[in-house]
Formats: structure tokens, C-alpha cells, sequence
């Protein structure tokens, strides 16, 4: 996705230097620039012009515990997320590669149908199988593993569940691809060459799958850093995360100067991981 | 040809081998006993029974499906057998699992691990030994050497032929010294020269290291010019076993002798036999003597084998030549240069071929539609009964 944008504007930026054709984009291009460019432009001055000149907003934003709390939370939630989502990928995509292709097809058929289930619908589900007198919890006391209800929903744990779910297509996709390209002969020649299956598992079936892992990882971990209904239904009062602060700063308090620096400084970290993933991975990817 | 290895033996021509069990002295390395693997209904390998000697270079050959994979799969440890019974060195390693069997394989696809280079690919399998690093560099400039590739220890398998990515495959599976080495069909992918360049090879470094290999393959040339021994296949049987020499001249039925070289076939029935030969009367009505090899009654119906390179042809008029004869018209003739090879029909429509090498004396061609005899000994006849 990352890579067709960025090879469209080296295509744009090819034809602009041969200074024809961009006509007919003409209307495109206008729209896209009193759509995005232009607000984004002003919330970023915005946000460095009130409530007053300087980079007070950014500095309040780093400085102020209520507000660093924020950027902890989004962080170790985007990282719970990826690491829960990875380990139950990983198996998810492995049993698809081996499973006959009928029963795979059914299984994406799934996984299709819900992500195109309404996000709010499916957050709410959770909240319902989450709750105190919810069936997991009401499961867990059948079966005599706990007496009183857990608490799983308005915490930290009810939003990692509800993202973790939301956000497994992201990565098992990614995964699967990358797996399917391999040849089962190269685990039958590392086995016959006398690798044990963990010796296979690490040594070859990780390392190559590694492009996949990576490209979803990433994926799944800059969603989540942004990511606004799930962390507000299922979290906590003290789990906010930064999209929620912008949320709260610009329609309670009408602070659109610490809010447009909130949302910027959500942007600059997930175009500093961005870079770094293409400086260590590479757009295009070795075969 | 013989240069880069000086000592000859095993790869670790240093360490002392005394210590082995009796047993393992068995002529027979591996032993397959009515092995049979089923797909539902369908019999992929149906009842095989083979031994391989130690140090032998066998080779599977049969047509496309006729259960060489599924058989070296099983023997591999990929797939588990429906019966029978795989036995190395006299031990069942049915329940063992493939990395635990010591046997190497070199695979039809390519599959060199991409991620890491020749060297790396090469030592992997000591890697996994948990063999010292330095051991490690040591043994894999040796196996390189071997199959001389010595300074592509650093390259990548993209980096590398097809042909180049075989032969480090092949060094994988030699490094570790494996009882047995399996390769299936490894030259399938590469053109003609460059095949039969490292077949030289293989064969060089089976003689260099005596290990014992089974080679799977379709290419009856490649067959012939590789093994001791060959097993052919037909429908997940074992049609016959021999050398190469005795499949040619003795072909146990009639699926060996069409699928071993070339061969004309007649139909006819047994007519009467005696003094250890069978009068055969053909469908054009001419009768042909041929050996008594098998206890044929009269009126059964046969197949009458024999090669194009043993017939002559003859004018119809000469009466001197061999024993049998056929008598028809020329429907195709091509020069090969050192030779010419007929089609002969018969007049029961039947089609035989003659192939006539130019010797010293021999400078006649024929033509087209020319009236003509084939004529042939009795002793190069096979006669295989048909059902009836
Ligand atoms: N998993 C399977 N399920 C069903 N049938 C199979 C399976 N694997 C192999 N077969 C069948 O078993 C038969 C033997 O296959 P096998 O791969 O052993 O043939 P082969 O002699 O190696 O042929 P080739 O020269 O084409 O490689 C084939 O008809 C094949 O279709
Ligand atoms: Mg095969």
C-alpha cells in the first residue's frame, strides 16, 4: 500500500518534470489540496501559534506527566498489540499454508467478512463477551477458575483484546503471503539434513518468513498508535491514547493549539517508524 | 578428471571407521519388503521389494507416476508407508524421523536455502550436528572443492546456475557423510549438455567416496549411463532389476523391452514347440522361430520382441540371411549418418524398424516403397504371452 503511493510520486513527480499530462489530474489535485493539504497546513500552525507563538504546545505535550502518560499508554498498547497480534498470526498463517486450500478459503472468507463487519458493531460485542456478567466471565466462574468476576473491559486488557482482534487481518495477510511463497521441499531438505522442527522453525522458516512479519508488524503498530473507537469503548478513563487526547482537547476544551500538536506529534512518530522500517527492510524486497 | 581429491575414501579420510557394528557389514544397505503406499483406491507403490547393495549406485526408472517419488519419499521418511517395511543396515526405520535417518537427498526443484550463502547452505547440516565452527570452514572447502565450486563459498543461491545450485545441493547432502543418498530426478530442470556434465560427475564422486546413491529418473540414457544397477517402475510396481546390460538383452516382459531402448513388436501365437524352441505363426501368416524361455502352450497368444540394430534387411529374392523373416514395403527411411533406420510394413499393416549401421561394408540405402525382407536371428527373439 505504502509502496504504491511512493512509487505514484515518483511517477507524478516523472511526468511533472516532463511538464505534461498532469491536466487531466488537474481537479484531483485541487481537491486533494482544500481537502488535506490545507488543513493540515493550518492545524500545523495552529500548533504553533495558540494560545501563543513558540513551541509551547510540543513542550507541555513532552513535559506534563497527565500528557507523557498519554504517549506511554499509546505506546505500550500499539506494543502489546503487535506482539499479541504476531504470536497468534504466526500460527493463524502457518495453518492456512498447510490446511487444504478449501478449508483456507473459508477461513479468509471469515476473517473477510468480519473486517467488513461495522467496526463500532464489533467493539461492542466485545464490551457485551467482556463485561462482568459477560459469557467469559461467566465461563471462567463455571468453571470454577475464579470466584468473582475479572475485570477484562474498561481497562488496559479489554483494549488490547478488542485491538488485538481488530487488528489480526492486518497482520495475518502479510504473513501468509510471504509463507505461501515458500517451497516445502526447503523444510523437507533442512529435515532430511538432519534439522530437528525447531531447528526448522528458526533457522529457516522464521528467517524467511521475516519479510511478511515485518511488513505487518508494522502495519498493525502505527494503526494502533492512532487508533480512536476501541482504546474509547473498552478502555478505561486512565488508558487514553493520543487520539483520544486530540479528541478530548479539541472538542471539550476547544484547545485546538495542544490538539493539532497532539495529533502532529502522533504524525512525526509514525513517519519516523515509517522511514526506519524502509531503511531497514527496503520498499522492494529481496527474492 | 580425478584431481582435486588426492586421497580417495571418505570425505574424512583422517578419522579411523573401525568401530562398526557386525551387522553393518550386510551386503545390502537398504532393504525395501512389499512396500505399498495407497492414495484411497489408488496404488501409488503396490508391493515393491528391492535391495540396494552397499556402495551401489541404483536408479528408479519409469515412466511419469509410476511411484519412484512416492517410493524414495518413504524411504526419506516424508511419507509413511500403508505396509511393508524399509529396513537399513537390517533395522526397520519406519518410526524414524527423516532427520534422524543419516541419509542425504538432493531434491528435483531447487532447494538451497535463499537466505544463506553457498557455505552457509553447505555446512547447515554440521551446523545442526552442532560440529565446531572451524571443523565446520574445514569440511566445507573440502566438500566444495569436490564438486568444484571452491570459490563460491560466499555467493548467494540466486547468484548461482541452475546447474551450480545442484551441485552445492549434492555437497549438502555429502558433507555429513550420509549412509545413503537419495536424489530425485536432480537434473531434471537442466538442458541436455550441462546434464550430462555433472552426471560425469556424479558418477566420479560416487566412485570417489563409495557411497551408496539411488537416482531417480525418467531419462532411460541417463539411467543407463549412471547405474550399477537398475529398478524399472510401471504402475507403482517393480517391472525388473539388473544391470543395465541384462535389462537390454533380457527384458522380463514387455513393458521393459519398449521402455528400454527401442524395440518392434509383432503379434502371433505359439505354434508348436520343440528342441527348446517355439514355432511363433505372426499375423501375416509367416512363421518365426523363437527360444523357449518360459513354458508356453500352443495357441497362446505372444508379443514377439526383437531390436531394430539386430534385423537386416535383405531383397526379397535373397534367401541367405537368418532364421526369421518378415516380408513388406519401406514407409519410411531416415539417414542418421553413421546409420539409417527403416519402417518397415508388413502385410498384416504392421510396422517394424530396422536400424542399419554403416559399417565398413555396409554403404547400401533403400527406398521408399521398395519391396523388402526383414530377417532376423531366433536367438535375439523375446516372446511375451498376452492375455487372453
Ligand atoms: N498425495 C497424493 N495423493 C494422491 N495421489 C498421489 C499423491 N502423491 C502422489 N500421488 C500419485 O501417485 C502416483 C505416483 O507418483 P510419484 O510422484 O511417485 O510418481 P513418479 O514416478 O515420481 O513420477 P515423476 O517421474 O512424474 O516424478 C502418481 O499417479 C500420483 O498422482
Ligand atoms: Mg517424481
Amino acid at each position: 500500500m505504502v509502496a504504491a503511493t511512493e512509487a505514484r510520486d515518483t511517477a507524478t513527480t516523472e511526468l511533472a518534470r516532463q511538464g505534461r499530462t498532469l491536466l487531466p489530474a488537474l481537479p484531483a489535485l485541487v481537491f486533494l489540496f482544500l481537502a488535506f493539504v490545507l488543513p493540515v497546513w493550518v492545524l500545523f500552525l495552529r500548533s504553533f501559534t495558540e494560545p501563543a507563538t513558540g513551541l509551547g504546545n510540543y513542550q507541555s505535550l513532552v513535559t506534563d506527566s497527565v500528557y507523557l502518560d498519554v504517549l506511554v499508554n499509546t505506546f505500550f498498547v500499539a506494543t502489546a498489540v503487535t506482539i499479541s497480534t504476531l504470536l497468534l498470526a504466526f500460527p493463524i498463517a502457518w495453518f492456512l499454508v498447510i490446511v487444504p486450500s478449501r478449508v483456507a478459503r473459508m477461513v479468509f472468507a471469515v476473517i473477510l467478512l468480519s473486517m467488513w463487519t461495522n467496526l463500532l458493531v464489533r467493539t461492542y460485542a466485545w464490551l457485551v463477551l467482556l463485561q462482568d456478567t459477560g459469557a467469559i466471565n461467566q465461563f471462567l466462574m463455571y468453571l470454577g477458575l475464579t470466584s468473582a468476576p475479572v475485570p477484562l473491559v474498561n481497562n488496559m486488557v479489554g483494549v488490547i483484546i478488542g485491538m488485538t482482534y481488530i487488528m489480526l487481518p492486518f497482520i495475518v495477510l502479510p504473513i501468509h503471503a510471504t509463507m505461501s511463497t515458500l517451497d516445502p521441499a526447503l523444510m523437507q531438505a533442512a529435515s532430511i539434513a538432519g534439522a530437528k522442527a525447531r531447528t526448522i522453525f528458526f533457522r529457516i522458516l522464521l528467517p524467511l518468513t521475516l519479510p511478511g512479519i515485518s511488513a505487518g508488524c508494522i502495519m498493525v503498530f502505527v494503526m494502533s498508535l492512532g487508533y480512536y473507537i476501541t482504546p474509547a469503548l473498552l478502555g478505561g478513563v486512565r488508558d487514553m491514547m493520543i487520539a483520544q487526547l486530540v479528541a478530548e482537547l479539541i472538542q471539550k476544551f476547544l484547545n485546538w493549539g495542544l490538539g493539532s500538536a497532539a495529533a502532529f506529534i502522533l504524525l512525526f512518530i509514525t513517519l519516523a517508524i515509517y522511514f526506519a522500517y524502509v531503511r531497514l527492510v527496503g520498499l522492494v524486497r529481496p527474492t | 578428471m580425478n584431481s582435486s581429491t588426492g586421497s580417495g575414501g571418505t570425505l574424512d579420510a583422517g578419522v579411523p571407521q573401525g568401530s562398526q557394528p557386525a551387522r553393518s557389514m550386510a551386503a545390502n544397505l537398504l532393504s525395501i519388503r512389499n512396500l505399498s503406499k495407497h492414495y484411497g483406491d489408488f496404488r501409488a507403490v503396490d508391493n515393491v521389494s528391492l535391495d540396494v547393495r552397499r556402495g551401489e549406485l541404483m536408479t528408479f526408472l519409469g515412466p511419469s507416476g509410476s511411484g519412484k517419488t512416492t517410493t524414495l519419499n518413504m524411504v526419506a521418511g516424508f511419507d509413511t508407508p500403508t505396509a511393508g517395511e524399509i529396513l537399513i543396515d537390517n533395522q526397520d526405520i519406519s518410526r524414524v524421523i527423516p532427520s534422524r535417518r543419516n541419509i542425504g537427498m538432493v531434491f528435483q526443484r531447487y532447494t538451497l536455502f535463499p537466505h544463506m550463502t553457498v557455505a552457509e547452505n553447505v555446512g547447515f547440516p554440521l551446523m545442526v550436528r552442532r560440529v565446531a565452527k572451524p571443523q565446520i570452514a574445514e569440511r566445507v572447502t573440502r566438500v566444495l572443492k569436490l564438486i568444484r565450486l571452491e570459490s563460491f563459498g560466499d555467493r548467494r543461491p540466486s547468484q548461482l546456475s541452475g546447474g551450480q545450485q545442484q551441485r552445492v545441493a549434492l555437497a549438502r547432502a555429502l558433507i555429513y557423510e550420509p549412509r545413503l543418498l537419495l536424489m530425485d530426478e536432480p537434473l531434471g530442470a537442466l538442458d541436455k549438455r550441462l546434464r550430462e556434465e555433472i552426471q560425469l560427475e556424479i558418477r566420479r564422486i560416487h566412485h570417489q567416496l563409495d557411497v551408496t546413491i539411488i537416482y531417480v529418473t525418467h531419462d532411460q540414457e541417463e539411467a543407463l549411463r549412471l547405474s550399477d544397477r537398475i529398478a524399472v517402475f510401471d504402475n507403482g510396481r517393480i517391472a525388473q532389476i539388473g544391470a543395465a546390460r541384462e535389462l537390454y538383452d533380457q527384458p522380463a516382459n514387455a513393458f521393459v523391452g519398449a521402455f528400454l531402448g527401442n524395440s518392434n513388436f509383432l503379434t502371433g501365437k505359439i505354434a508348436t514347440a520343440n528342441g527348446g524352441r517355439y514355432q511363433v505363426t505372426l499375423k501375416d501368416g509367416s512363421s518365426i522361430e523363437a527360444p523357449a524361455r518360459l513354458a508356453l502352450a500352443p495357441e497362446q497368444p505372444v508379443s514377439v520382441m526383437f531390436r531394430p540394430e539386430k534385423a537386416i534387411l535383405q531383397s526379397v529374392s535373397e534367401t541367405s540371411g537368418f532364421t526369421n523373416r518378415v516380408v513388406g514395403r519401406i514407409t519410411e527411411n531416415v539417414f542418421l549418418g553413421d546409420s539409417a533406420t527403416y519402417e518397415v510394413r508388413t502385410a498384416s499393416g504392421e510396422l517394424v524398424t530396422v536400424k542399419q549401421p554403416f559399417g565398413p561394408s555396409e554403404t547400401k540405402t533403400r527406398t521408399m516403397d521398395e519391396e523388402i525382407a526383414v530377417s532376423w536371428p531366433h536367438d535375439c527373439v523375446h516372446i511375451f504371452p498376452i492375455d487372453r
